[in-house]
């Protein structure tokens, strides 16, 4: 007990975080590929399907990412919805009087400005995290309306639209893609299905898709390597001991959370300027912001989970727009195959509560998959919600949270 | 060897709270690679002490000096700047961050956060025998690792003098050794230490010199090879008497608390912080249980109170009818219900809702029971009247009942628990240091009801640090020493040297 071995510690490490992201991703395209054989929906892993949910996760990618920062420095953010409205409007906006990368920057800034409200609320006032994130969101859809109202109306005709606006121009890798094409068309098993998904991620890419997905590494650089984000994470764990080092809490929870919202706000733009996606609408956001925040827990507040929790709800997204609900169904399908992985693995971990429940899902997913053709349409754009509640519910076991996060912090109290 | 240059020099600290002198004209002097402890009682103004010379307090009189020059600390990163770096007894660490986060975070620029400050980080795990990897979270580590992170963190920082507040508290005796081994070889490359204590066996372990604290000021520095436990023993608690009390004898043979053959284990579990633990308390008799904090005086009272549960024996108490009735596996509701009043040893965590009204704090542990409650409904009117009697009668010092615990001094908030305590016709009082941090005023109220009540009939379980009190009030003496009973005193001939002497187990070696 005194002398701990070194070697216990080593061996209780888990695999690289790349590495069981690398792994995750072949479980998910095979159970992808081998769903869309047996069930003959090829539009599992269709281009399309891919292209879209590149599209439909970009904004539930940003919130996350907006989520991220801010949880990481213990605010907890339910706010991003309305920093997306926020954002959405700021991007029509911008973008109708200044072209697309105007709209982007007022996007940004106006997600930034409802983060910095929230950093005044949370931090200056200490007001509770979750009061202040509703009251945001509140606001923000108050304000968007106001101000579409104001400034739309009089252009388009009506106050929950804006006119139309810029969008970003998108590129492909024509040669990748062509090839890429070719080879899903041959309908080979396993390698079409991989070459379908490949290439929708490389057609018809937006900078601002390539923006998003460069945050990722990018934040995880800047918060795990460097000075800065040290500091923001150790006030989202310890702010007491933070303080007592030397840190300005007060300062870098501000940063973090000013940030949080300028990642929101871009979610928000994303929705706006992109090819495909609708001007600014009432109501486009439609829960994102809590979907991102999804995402992120379901990521155990790290980059690379969100990543994946942001592929899972674009993709559940893009699916149910795409293929509709026999594609859903075929997902449940999918679902199940999934399941069972976990449950083998789950049985060799002798987590034997665990592997029960998990058959219990899968017999549930089964059932509904063999006693439908058909989902009631009116539930099937409500896809990414239902992955957003059983995902969350399944993931919720062993999350790392920060520990200081929602508490309160005033300066020079103890604990 | 010739005697090294002094590296701190105390001279005439002083310093003052509201109502309480902390420490007065305190002197103290460490000389350059040596281990200084600074030993006392609970309350004796070693904290204090050291918050001042981290810089965390500033003195109200008298100077400081490091390396010969007088400085002034007003920031714990002044104190680091003059080499000055603390382990505090709680840990200031974050458990979700790997061992490495902790050490670099606020000092990224003196090594960078690349290959530098890993090279610095091994060299300085080396030294204190820190063998984790430093990408291990800190929540993985164990207490004695984590204490080590505790001392790379300041040695990062540059410091050369190091306080160590109270560091055996939370370790095992093995733990302790090695901790002092790392201590000895440090001390070989000329770091110096201050270290806390209050265990003298310790401090006569390790030390090289001891400064003994009592009541806020310097009794002397001796040589700790020179004096015996006994000795130091008698200079901590100092030797006066207290003072005489009228002792009519109002012990009964009628039991009301029968401990038997208790056991706790640890919640790691492989000691025991209580063991074979059997005592039994009389209608009308206080027995105080003396011992050093930490040897299991705290466990005992929990477990008596059902907070913890006993891993073996078991735990008695008279009902209304008077014979024994088996607690052990009961509630801490339903054991106070059956009549156990209990004063918490530590009223905020325990005794008190700081930030609701005092009627409020008067239903706690009441809940059920008349007059606050009907048992399912809580009485807010009963409440705030049955309050109102026991700031009248308990001099409460308070504007009224709809005030804020938490604005209370420390007495006045003890005087209301004691009031609340005894209010619920108890049959049996579990009091944990009663007069801690309290003022002299509420400290003789507070004994004169426990008397009094313990004229009437009251048994009475009382902890207490403060020898005069355990003596003054006690009709037995128990002594705890490791989570064990080892021996009992009788108050009237005992004096509190003796006590000291038998609570460190000092007895058995300088008798």
């Amino acid at each position: 007990m005194e002398k701990p071995d070194p070697t216990v510690t080593t061996s209780k490490r888990r695999l690289p975080g790349w590495a069981r992201g690398a792994l995750w991703a072949v479980v998910a395209i095979g159970v992808l590929s081998t769903a869309s054989y047996l069930t003959d929906m090829p539009i599992l892993t269709s281009s399309d399907t891919s292209q879209t949910a590149l599209r439909l996760g970009l904004p539930i990618l940003l919130a996350a990412i907006g989520g991220l920062w801010a949880e990481r420095a213990g605010v907890m953010n339910i706010g991003l919805e309305g920093m997306m409205i926020l954002g959405t409007w700021g991007s029509a906006w911008g973008a109708y009087y200044g072209g697309v990368w105007v709209g982007l920057a007022a996007g940004i800034l106006f997600g930034l400005l409802g983060g910095l409200l929230h950093a005044v609320a949370v931090v200056t006032f200490n007001v509770n995290h979750i009061v202040s994130g509703v009251a945001i969101n509140l606001l923000g859809l108050g304000v968007a309306q106001y101000l579409a109202t104001l400034v739309f109306e009089p252009i388009s005709g009506n106050p929950r639209e804006s006119p139309p606006v810029a969008k970003f121009d998108t590129y492909s890798a024509t040669f990748l893609s062509d090839w890429l094409g070719a080879l899903e068309d041959e309908q080979r098993v396993v390698l079409s299905d991989v070459a379908g998904l490949l290439r929708g991620l490389v057609t018809h890419v937006s900078p601002l898709a390539m923006i998003a997905l460069l945050l990722v590494p990018a934040s995880y650089f800047i918060l795990w390597r460097t000075r800065f984000g040290l500091r923001l994470r150790s006030c989202g764990e310890s702010p007491v001991a933070a303080e007592s080092l030397g840190v300005n809490v007060y300062l870098h929870k501000y940063i973090a959370v000013a940030a949080s919202g300028g990642f929101a706000g871009m979610g928000g733009a994303s929705l706006v300027l992109l090819e495909g996606g609708a001007d600014y609408l009432e109501n486009q956001v439609n829960g994102r912001g809590y979907i991102g925040l999804a995402a992120m827990i379901f990521g155990n507040y790290r980059p690379s989970g969100l990543l994946g929790g942001a592929a899972l709800f674009g993709y559940a997204d893009g699916l149910q727009l795409s293929g509709g609900g026999a594609a859903v169904l075929a997902l449940c399908y999918g679902a199940v195959l999934l399941l069972a992985i976990i449950v083998v693995l789950q049985l060799i971990r002798r987590h034997w509560w665990a592997a029960a429940g998990g058959v219990a899902g899968a017999a549930v997913l089964y059932w509904i998959y063999w006693t439908n053709d058909e989902l009631p349409s009116d539930l099937i754009p409500y896809t990414p919600h239902f992955v957003t509640i059983i995902v969350l519910a399944v993931a919720a076991q062993r999350l790392r949270v920060p520990k200081a996060i929602g508490q309160q912090y005033r300066r020079g109290e103890d604990t | 060897m010739t005697e090294p240059e002094p590296v701190v020099e105390l001279t005439g600290i002083t310093k003052r709270f509201p109502g309480v002198v902390a420490n007065s004209d305190v002197h103290l002097t460490v000389r350059a690679g040596e281990v200084h402890a600074v030993c006392g009682e609970n309350g004796a103004g070693k904290s204090t002490l050291m918050k001042i010379l981290y810089g965390m307090q500033q003195p109200d009189e008298g100077t400081i000096s490091v390396g010969g020059e007088v400085v002034e600390l007003r920031n714990p990163q002044d104190a680091i700047k003059a080499g000055i770096g603390m382990v505090h007894q709680h840990f200031m660490l974050a458990d979700n961050l790997t061992v490495r986060e902790n050490v670099l975070l606020g000092a990224e620029g003196l090594y960078g956060m690349g290959r530098k400050a890993r090279a610095k980080l091994a060299e300085l795990s080396d030294r204190t025998g820190l063998h984790v990897d430093p990408d291990t979270l800190v929540e993985n580590l164990g207490v004695a690792d984590r204490q080590r992170v505790e001392i790379v963190k300041v040695l990062f920082r540059g410091a050369r003098i190091v306080i160590l507040d109270e560091p055996t508290a939370v370790l095992v005796p093995q733990e302790v050794d090695a901790l002092f081994e790392t201590v000895r070889s440090m001390q070989a490359d000329g770091y110096t230490f201050l270290f806390i204590s209050h265990k003298l066996d310790e401090v006569r372990a390790i030390a090289d010199e001891v400064t003994v604290i009592r009541r806020g000021t310097t009794v002397g520095t001796v040589d700790p090879k020179e004096v015996t436990s006994r000795q130091l023993a008698e200079m901590m608690v100092g030797s006066e008497l207290p003072s005489p009390e009228t002792r009519e004898s109002t012990v009964t043979d009628r039991p009301v608390l029968r401990v038997s053959e208790l056991r706790l284990d640890a919640d790691d579990g492989d000691r025991s912080v209580l063991d074979d633990v059997s005592l039994t308390v009389r209608a009308g008799e206080i027995v105080g249980i003396a011992g050093v904090e930490g040897n299991g005086q705290t466990e005992l009272v929990e477990t008596v109170m059902g907070m913890r549960k006993a891993s073996a024996g078991t735990v008695e108490l008279a009902s209304s009818g008077g014979e024994l009735r088996d607690i052990t596996r009961l509630g801490t509701l339903a054991r106070r219900e059956a009549g156990i009043g209990y004063i918490a040893e530590d009223r905020h965590r325990h005794g008190l809702l700081l930030r609701q009204p005092l009627w409020s704090n008067r239903i706690l542990g009441y809940q059920t029971r008349e007059p606050v409650s009907s048992g399912r409904l809580i009485n807010p009117a009963a409440a705030r009247q049955d309050t109102e009697r026991v700031v009248e009668e308990y001099d409460v010092r308070t504007p009224g009942v709809e005030v804020l615990a938490g604005a209370l001094s420390g007495g006045n908030q003890q005087k209301l628990i004691v009031g609340r305590e005894l209010s619920g016709e108890p049959v049996l009082l579990i009091a944990a240091h009663p007069t801690r941090g309290v003022d002299v005023g509420a400290q003789a109220l507070i004994w004169e009801q426990m008397r009094a009540a313990r004229h009437n009939g009251l048994a009475v379980l009382l902890v207490s640090a403060d020898l005069d009190e355990l003596i003054g009030l006690s009709d037995t003496i128990r002594v705890m020493l490791r989570g064990r009973l080892v021996s009992e005193a009788d108050p009237a001939t005992v004096t509190p040297t003796e006590l000291g002497s038998a609570m460190t187990g000092a007895g058995e070696e300088a008798a």
